[in-house]
């Protein structure tokens, strides 16, 4: 089975015209996008992508200029390549769930990811993505029990985002025997791809995510490169990590 | 007053919302609360540390001249006199004897004026358990005496540097560390916020201020007051009173928030009064937020008031009408501190001071009326920024 890949990118940073650009770049080598909507307060974020959004915040975010980026490039992408929200919750209850699950329908999104809604809260919205056709992404973590992986992998789509660490974004990767073996119980209970998220760096910790996993997603690393302005440094990490 | 939902709402109100990696602790911290709550041998140990250790039950006085001088009757509930000088302490013993209970050897918690930093350092120190308190760098500069205080204490002071560097922002870094730590740690939450059990936990080991309150002012009276009054920054103290209460019809609940410099965004921290329904630091709550849904900035003269988002059972009483909220000015408040000073020798923390400032700013309303207010903290704390401000 070939890897099923993701990258993440905060949205418009480090500015509207080299996001758009990245994004764009990035679906050349990856299966999907994970978009972030910059939140004032990301408890789920390490110090690189917290900092990143503050930028983009300072400099006068607008989740409506953002659907546009994001239509734009929607247009041009190979229709395969899917496009994922990342944000928190109180971002989708800002702007209202349905509204927020229609807008963003409307552009092309095909999925939602929310760090901050667990399984237990998931419910209204998971029923609004289905009546919307769009997935809604759950986590897993090595605190949860086999029963939960069972059931949280078992109700899985899109992919199911298994949270190797514990920690914020931008931590090291360190797999322990057991969370090695939840991750397996997760392929074997999950209709869709298992990717592992948080500490995929470089090529290393892409080849040990791919041994445990159906694939990863890859953020901190990228954002700081994309942060230096240039794209030649995103784009050549985006080969190295995909091994383009 | 009613236990939250299974799911831990409060009518509209409440909730988990915090990373999967968590939801098995709070699990965990709910099945052990439970069986804290029927263990006979630690319930009468917390009994015995409040009243020997942190110096329950705390009086009722009746502030006499300033009583004649306005023309109101006002009672006071001295949680100032608590050991630590705040009602903190009710809930961190509690806490810690819980702590205990589950085998866990270490706690963390976040701190804005640094009462409740002290209190969980406190008690830490009481029963041997290794304490980090997260303190955002512009509390630790405004609030240095307390940092010093934790430190002798035997806690470490870990300086937030992120977003606006005060309460909100050490809540953040906390549960981050909670995250990370989640199988050793203990997160000591200081207020009626976060995911469930938390506000109900702590509102649970605060309500020893209205069970006391009630029967202490009858016995001064005969009679119940017409009106509870407390200031609310997450709203602990305030649910502690208004839990006295909820089943008397003629008694009036009434919580103060910071009114700040002006009510314009960033100016305030009145986030009951108006505030959006919003999710922030675990819980589906009123919270002050701009257009675009991101946290507003906040402010008060108080720290421990400075938060923008507000415990969700004040949410849910407020919507229900079971509780009224109002504000109350820094100008207020700070006048309301001194004219507590002259009148009574009482100098009241600038948290409590906002619950007296907003009767003094209406004091024909509540002409020849029973107000008994929780005086929840001394103002020795205040003594730089009173000084700087008024004096």
């Amino acid at each position: 089975m070939t890897a099923y890949n993701g990258f993440y990118l905060v949205g418009n940073y480090p500015d509207f015209e080299l996001f758009t650009e990245a994004l764009r770049e990035g679906l050349r080598y990856f299966d999907f996008a994970e978009i972030g909507i910059p939140f004032s307060d990301p408890v789920a974020d390490g110090p690189v992508i917290a900092t990143a959004a503050d930028a983009v915040l300072k400099a006068g975010f607008k989740w409506e200029k953002l659907l546009e980026s994001v239509q734009k490039v929607r247009q041009s992408a190979d229709s395969h390549k899917k496009l994922y929200w990342m944000s928190y919750a109180n971002i989708l209850y800002h702007h209202g769930l349905q509204n927020f699950i229609e807008r963003s329908k409307e552009v092309g999104i095909d999925g939602i990811i929310v760090p901050d809604i667990p399984f237990v809260e998931s419910e209204e919205l998971k029923k609004l993505c289905h009546q919307h056709r769009m997935d809604y992404i759950h986590f897993a973590t090595p605190e949860n029990t086999d029963e939960q992986i069972k059931r949280i992998a078992s109700a899985a789509q899109g992919f199911l985002y298994f949270v190797s660490i514990r920690g914020v974004t931008g931590s090291r990767l360190l797999v322990d025997d057991e969370t090695a073996r939840k991750i397996q119980l997760a392929k074997e209970y999950s209709p869709v791809p298992v990717i592992l998220g948080f500490g995929i760096r470089d090529k290393k910790t892409v080849e040990r995510a791919l041994q445990l996993a159906d694939g990863f997603i890859a953020g901190t690393a990228l954002v700081k490169a994309l942060g230096t302005g240039e794209m030649d440094n995103f784009t050549s990490l985006c080969k190295q990590l995909t091994g383009n | 007053m009613r236990r939250p939902s299974r799911k831990g709402y409060f009518g509209n109100y409440g909730g988990r919302f915090v990373a999967e990696t968590l939801i098995n602790a709070l699990d965990e911290l709910n099945q052990a609360y439970e069986s804290f709550r029927e263990n006979q041998d630690y319930q009468q140990k917390l009994k015995t540390l409040l009243s020997h250790y942190a110096g329950r039950p705390t009086p009722i006085y009746f502030a006499r001249r300033l009583s004649k001088k306005i023309s109101v009757n006002l009672y006071l509930k001295r949680e100032d006199l608590l050991h630590t000088g705040a009602h903190k302490l009710n809930n961190t013993l509690g806490q810690i004897l819980l702590t205990q209970y589950m085998g866990k050897k270490r706690v963390i918690a976040e701190t804005g004026a640094g009462q409740h930093g002290v209190a969980t350092a406190t008690v830490a120190a009481l029963l041997g358990l290794e304490c980090d308190i997260y303190m955002g760098e512009v509390d630790i500069e405004r609030q240095a005496p307390n940092v010093k205080r934790m430190e002798l204490l035997g806690a470490r002071v870990i300086p937030v540097k992120t977003g606006s560097r005060t309460l909100k922002d050490a809540v953040n870094e906390a549960l981050k560390d909670w995250v990370r730590n989640v199988q050793s740690t203990h997160y000591l939450i200081g207020s009626v916020v976060g995911p469930h059990p938390f506000p109900w936990m702590v509102r649970d080991f605060q309500s020893v201020i209205g069970k006391e309150s009630r029967r202490q002012f009858r016995k001064m009276t005969g009679a119940l007051p017409d009106y509870a009054v407390a200031c609310v920054g997450g709203g602990s103290n305030a649910l502690g009173l208004f839990s006295g209460f909820m089943n008397d019809p003629s008694v009036k609940c009434i919580g103060v928030e910071a009114g700040g410099r002006a009510l314009t965004p960033g100016d305030h921290a009145a986030t009951v009064t108006l505030g959006k329904k919003g999710v922030l630091h675990g819980s589906l709550s009123l919270l002050l937020q701009d257009e675009e849904g991101q946290v507003s900035p906040v402010h008060s003269v108080s720290a421990g008031l400075d938060y923008p988002g507000v415990g969700p059972e004040h949410s849910h009483l407020h919507e229900t009408k079971k509780a009224e909220y109002y504000h109350c000015s820094d100008e207020s408040a700070l006048q309301a501190c001194q004219t507590l000073a002259r009148w009574e020798g009482i100098i009241p923390a600038l948290e409590s001071s906002h619950a007296l400032g907003y009767i003094l700013d209406h004091q024909s309303r509540y002409k020849d009326k029973d107000v008994l207010i929780n005086l929840s903290g001394r103002g020795d704390k205040d003594l730089a920024i009173i000084i700087r401000e008024v004096l």
